[in-house]
């Protein structure tokens, strides 16, 4: 009973730590749903898939949240059209690459200058090349939950072609195609229900458009806030009844060091804006490497995010992440190891 | 196409709409703005009742604190504009999710819920011995570096001491000197039998990540007439002493011999913070 309450005390604990994160990334999305332009901002992101990912994993830095507000801005980006080879480097890059978690990383480890240097150039090497392979598959729908890959396909396929342009012009009466009967009585076509932003914001007021704001930001923070509870719960749940001593007592050599920090840092699932004086705590018996991978690893994946994430993509491309960013960390932490 | 259908919308509302404005539709919006307040609400307890902590390092209380007061005033403003507007209708269609709103709404109110009934606990020896204690303690930057000298021995707390020992990890420098420490009794299988651990938790960002510390405490007879978890204050001297450790190995220690051991109740702020 007693591990009961406490599992329930650091669920409470994660939930509190994260919720004014994820209030501050589901604001961020939805003023990027009012402010940006989606057709501006997908011809400012690089066709090349290279320089696309590298522009998604830098764009973290116009946006200081962690791995719980970075999810909402992600989606927004795939509802944007923005590709999901971009999203995937945004996703993974923006925890780190940001001025709150950097300077939070250089506050800890300030005598250790190579540890903030090497976990922002890693981070950003590991994000960049995920968001590369990621956008060889062309196909959002292997990616993507089927309902956001139906949208994204028909912002980016639909828009702009010469046949819609026809049929602006014609009553939509005789246009052919399967119409949906909306709330106001009057039929709309089913693929522009796609492509319109979630709300038509760029035809109302301020007030209205105020009011949208406020709906987006209130249907995000219920959506993702069920998310994190399943997340926080599983993280609590593991953080009980795992002992960390097994974790730590599995570091007996290099190897086996930064393995046991990528799976403590995939366990406490703890912020990416304070994970730096957490790991600050493991500094005096661990290698700098498993504590680089500790950072690297810890705000990409985590088992609190993963359960957000998965109201991005399918499962399996979640566990290609996952296994993608462990073997990156891995190879790279364990080069910095020997190297140094 | 959007510009198209306002004016509809706008026409229709006056009439048929608004009358069959279903009341599905109303009973989300308040189920919404129910979700809202209970965590606006639950923030708020912990703020002011100081539970708050036993879950987060008190650096991040005004971020908790703005999050419960922007919670309540979502909920305000939507309530406000809800009657104010007669035009308002609060965008709820179910675009990409994957869970139902309705199953969202529901684990977000029960866990809020939850939280107000149920009051967080203190960590306790079980958590310490599952998390392991750690003697090396890395020093903080915001740590002053006069410290060893600055602090009077009967001053410092466990954190102190350990930082001490950590800055100069000599044991027998210490030795003789008097201290004055509170913390939980923490029973280390590897002590021997007329020893417990005086210690505490630090936190550096919230619960999850709170490593406790501590101090050996040297009884004259059996040390279990102590209970786990039971707060002391503890007067004594220091002395340094070969205990075993963790691998079995003896290790000199500085250890602390009270003259008087003082029940006292579990203090409200349990937790050293990792900058303290």
């Amino acid at each position: 009973m007693s591990q009961l309450h406490n599992a329930f005390t650091l669920f409470l604990s994660l939930l509190v730590e994260a919720m004014p994160f994820l209030l501050m990334g589901v604001v961020v999305s939805s003023s990027l749903l009012l402010l940006v332009d989606e057709r501006k901002l997908i011809t400012k992101i690089p066709s090349n898939p290279f320089l696309g990912a590298l522009v998604g994993s830098c764009v973290g830095f116009l946006f200081p949240v962690c791995e719980c507000g970075n999810v909402p801005v992600a989606r927004r980006l795939l509802l944007k059209g923005v590709s999901p080879g971009v999203a995937i480097a945004f996703l993974l890059a923006a925890p780190t690459i940001n001025p709150v978690v950097i300077w939070s990383t250089w506050v800890a480890f300030g005598d250790q200058p190579q540890i903030v240097i090497f976990r922002v150039i890693f981070s950003l090497a590991i994000a960049t090349i995920i968001g590369c392979i990621f956008s060889v598959q062309k196909n959002t729908k292997a990616l993507l939950q089927p309902n956001l890959a139906r949208r994204f396909n028909v912002l980016v396929n639909g828009r702009g072609s010469k046949a819609e342009n026809h049929q602006e012009s014609t009553p939509l009466l005789l246009q052919s195609g399967t119409f949906l009967l909306g709330t106001s009585g009057s039929p709309q076509r089913m693929e522009a229900l796609l492509t319109e932003p979630l709300s038509p914001v760029a035809a109302l007021t301020n007030s209205s458009k105020f009011q949208s704001f406020l709906d987006n930001v209130v249907l995000e923070l219920r959506e993702l806030g069920g998310m994190l509870i399943i997340g926080s719960a599983i993280a609590a749940v593991i953080q009980v009844f795992v002992p960390r001593e097994i974790v730590l007592s599995l570091s007996h050599d290099t190897i086996s060091s930064i393995i046991a920090m990528m799976l403590l840092a995939a366990i406490v699932s703890i912020c990416s804006t304070v994970d730096s004086f957490f790991a600050l705590s493991f500094a005096a018996t661990f290698t700098n490497g498993s504590l680089l991978a500790f950072l690297i690893f810890g705000p990409t994946i985590d088992i609190k995010a993963i359960g957000l994430m998965a109201s991005i993509f399918k499962p399996k491309i979640i566990i290609y992440i996952f296994m993608i960013v462990a073997q990156l960390t891995f190879l790279s932490t364990f080069i910095y190891s020997y190297l140094s | 196409m959007i510009n198209e259908q306002l004016p509809t919308r706008k026409k229709n509302r006056t009439s048929s709409v608004i009358k069959l404005k279903p009341k599905k539709h109303n009973w989300s919006f308040w189920f919404d703005n129910l979700v809202l307040i209970s965590w606006g609400c639950l923030l708020l307890k912990y703020a002011v009742t100081g539970e708050y902590k036993l879950l987060i390092h008190p650096n991040y209380f005004w971020l908790m604190a703005v999050t419960s007061i922007s919670l309540l005033l979502i909920s305000g403003v939507r309530t406000v504009l809800f009657f104010r507007s007669f035009n308002y209708v609060p965008d709820n269609s179910q675009h990409l999710t994957l869970f139902p709103a309705k199953f969202s709404r529901t684990l977000l109110l029960g866990v809020a819920i939850a939280g107000l009934i149920i009051s967080p606990n203190v960590l306790t020896s079980k958590t310490a011995l599952q998390r392991g204690v750690t003697e090396n303690l890395p020093l903080t930057h915001s740590q002053p570096e006069s410290f060893v000298t600055g602090t009077k021995p009967e001053d410092r707390s466990i954190i102190d001491w350990v930082r001490t020992l950590n800055a100069y990890p000599e044991p027998d420098a210490y030795q003789g000197q008097p201290a004055k420490v509170t913390g939980f009794v923490l029973h280390l299988p590897e002590l021997p039998e007329n020893y417990f651990l005086i210690s505490r938790f630090i936190v550096t960002c919230c619960a999850v990540d709170a490593y406790p510390i501590g101090i050996p405490v040297q009884l004259q007879g059996d040390s279990s007439i102590y209970p786990s978890d039971i707060w002391l204050e503890i007067t004594g001297t220091m002395a340094t002493v070969n205990l075993p450790s963790k691998n079995h190995q003896n290790q000199r220690k500085l250890v602390l011999v009270p003259t008087a051991i003082k029940q006292i109740p579990t203090p409200k702020d349990p937790y050293f913070k990792s900058d303290q």
